[in-house]
């Protein structure tokens, strides 16, 4: 196996690479899209329902029927790597902006306004800050799951790691079958738990003094 | 759980809620899952129904025609849920005797270091491990269900463990002073006041289930999966639509039933 590996390393490396610009590419995405729709929920309190309805019902479409039906609309490649991925990365984060968001007292709001702070600026200094570290362990949870869906989403021929699985199984019996499927898999939660650190540490630097007891 | 474990949480609400959230399920039913509980059941029926009448009348080719028999879709519904059933269950009899297991006076300082190696499992893909393990052990229904039953059973030991470790110290105490031997205090007052905890993990291991049962075709152990790759193959998008709304409806009804199971086992007093 450290043969194989070694007469791949470029491919494995790029790959790799491929895998993880993927999944953090969508997250941020997905971060910016799930923010923003928090932001609407808690302003206008009645979306509430809908957007918790969507997260847990979004969850439970598993990957492959999301991928199937997402096939027909964007085609095979990279594009329904992006489209899934994106989906789901956002649902686990959107359910943590919003109980961050509300956890924002309203008399912070309020000071704030009374500082002569606008709405931008209040969300930017206050409610973001306050909230972050909710959204954060949101996001871990995200890359975490967009790893093993980025592995999925492989099977429309998108890019990463995941192609290695099915070239693995499309070469069942032959020598180097258990190889690709094994070297793409242990690259992968290889490459998670890296992610969860680098999260991590970004976590220290983030989260603002006052809060991080 | 707690927001510094390392892991991916499984795909529900419960786990990457918060700390103040988490105790919702031992409380009266919310609005929320009052809405989920009779949203589900009719969002299903709508999709279903929807799709059924498209089938009933559309005009198909000939290859969509013998893709979407209603005997064949049939046969792959029940495969893709005996599947789930299986592994649900082959999980429940193994991680709950477990967490017990860990959560007792002898052997809880083994509870962390088991939790820790299950978190380092569950971060490797579903598919790696389907895959990696019908190369291994061949092709077919129990190494799926095995698969399948890997990849559910943290959720249920880690909400099993969370769950006991819950249970107020002094109830035991009471209960022990007043004479119970240990094992009736685990039967009557443990596992009855851990049970939403569990139960919301046995959802969550359901839902992984019959997510990952779409994966079992690749390894000849039928299920609705195999609607979607006949779709991608022969190039029919009616097919692969077919196949995703199928296996969506399927998850979410499982999803329903996980509800409606946990809302059931609830003890009374809890509600």
């Amino acid at each position: 196996m450290l043969e194989f590996v070694l007469d791949r390393a470029p491919d494995l490396a790029y790959r790799s690479f491929q895998h993880v610009s993927l999944v953090v590419q969508c997250v941020l995405l997905a971060t910016v899209i799930a923010v923003a729709v928090a932001l609407l929920v808690t302003t206008v309190p009645r979306l509430k329902p809908v957007a918790n309805f969507v997260s847990s019902v979004g969850l439970t479409v598993p990957s492959l029927a999301l991928l199937g039906l997402m096939l027909p609309v964007v085609g095979i490649g990279t594009l329904p790597s992006v489209a899934v991925v994106t989906f789901y990365a956002a649902l686990p984060i959107l359910r943590n902006a919003v109980v961050g968001l509300e956890g924002v007292s309203g008399n912070l709001l309020e000071s704030a306004r009374g500082m002569g702070m606008n709405p931008l600026l209040t969300f930017l200094r206050v409610q973001l800050p306050l909230a972050w570290p909710v959204i954060l362990a949101g996001l871990r949870v995200s890359t975490q799951m967009s790893m093993g869906v980025a592995a999925i989403a492989a099977y429309a021929l998108g890019p990463g790691l995941g192609g290695w699985i099915f070239t693995g199984l499309a070469q069942i019996g032959g020598q180097n079958a258990v190889n690709y499927a094994l070297t793409a898999t242990i690259a992968i939660v290889v490459l998670a738990l890296l992610l969860d650190l680098l999260l991590r540490v970004l976590g220290r630097f983030t989260i603002s003094r006052g809060i991080s007891a | 759980m707690s927001s510094d474990t390392a892991t991916p949480a499984p795909p529900t609400d419960t786990p990457t809620a918060p700390q103040g959230e988490r105790s919702r399920s031992s409380r009266r039913v919310s609005r929320d899952d009052l809405g989920l509980l009779l949203g589900l059941p009719a969002l299903c029926a709508v999709l279903l129904g929807g799709w059924a009448v498209w089938r009933a009348t559309a005009e198909l080719d000939d290859i969509e025609a013998r893709s979407l028999a209603w005997g064949l879709l049939v046969q792959l519904f029940g495969e893709h849920l005996l599947l789930t059933a299986l592994s649900a269950a082959a999980v429940v009899l193994t991680a709950i005797p477990l967490g017990i297991a860990l959560t007792r006076p002898a052997a809880r300082r083994a509870a962390p270091a088991v939790v820790t190696v299950a978190n380092f499992g569950q971060a490797a893909p579903a598919i790696g491990i389907l895959i990696l393990l019908a190369m291994w052990l061949g092709f077919g229904v129990p190494v799926a269900v095995l698969a399948l039953s890997l990849y559910a059973f943290l959720p249920v030991l880690q909400n099993t463990i969370v769950g006991l470790q819950g249970v107020d110290q002094t109830l035991v105490e009471a209960a022990r002073g007043m004479g119970m031997s240990r094992w009736s205090v685990l039967g009557r007052i443990e596992l009855p006041l851990a049970l939403p905890v569990i139960m919301a993990g046995v959802r969550t291991a359901l839902v992984l289930a019959v997510g990952t049962a779409a994966f079992a075709t690749f390894i000849n152990a039928g299920g609705l999966g195999s609607v979607i790759t006949t779709g991608l193959y022969l190039f029919r998008n009616s097919v692969l639509i077919s196949g995703g709304l199928l296996i969506a409806v399927l998850a979410l009804l499982v999803d329903w039933a996980g509800r409606v199971l946990e809302l059931v086992a609830t003890p009374k007093g809890m509600r």
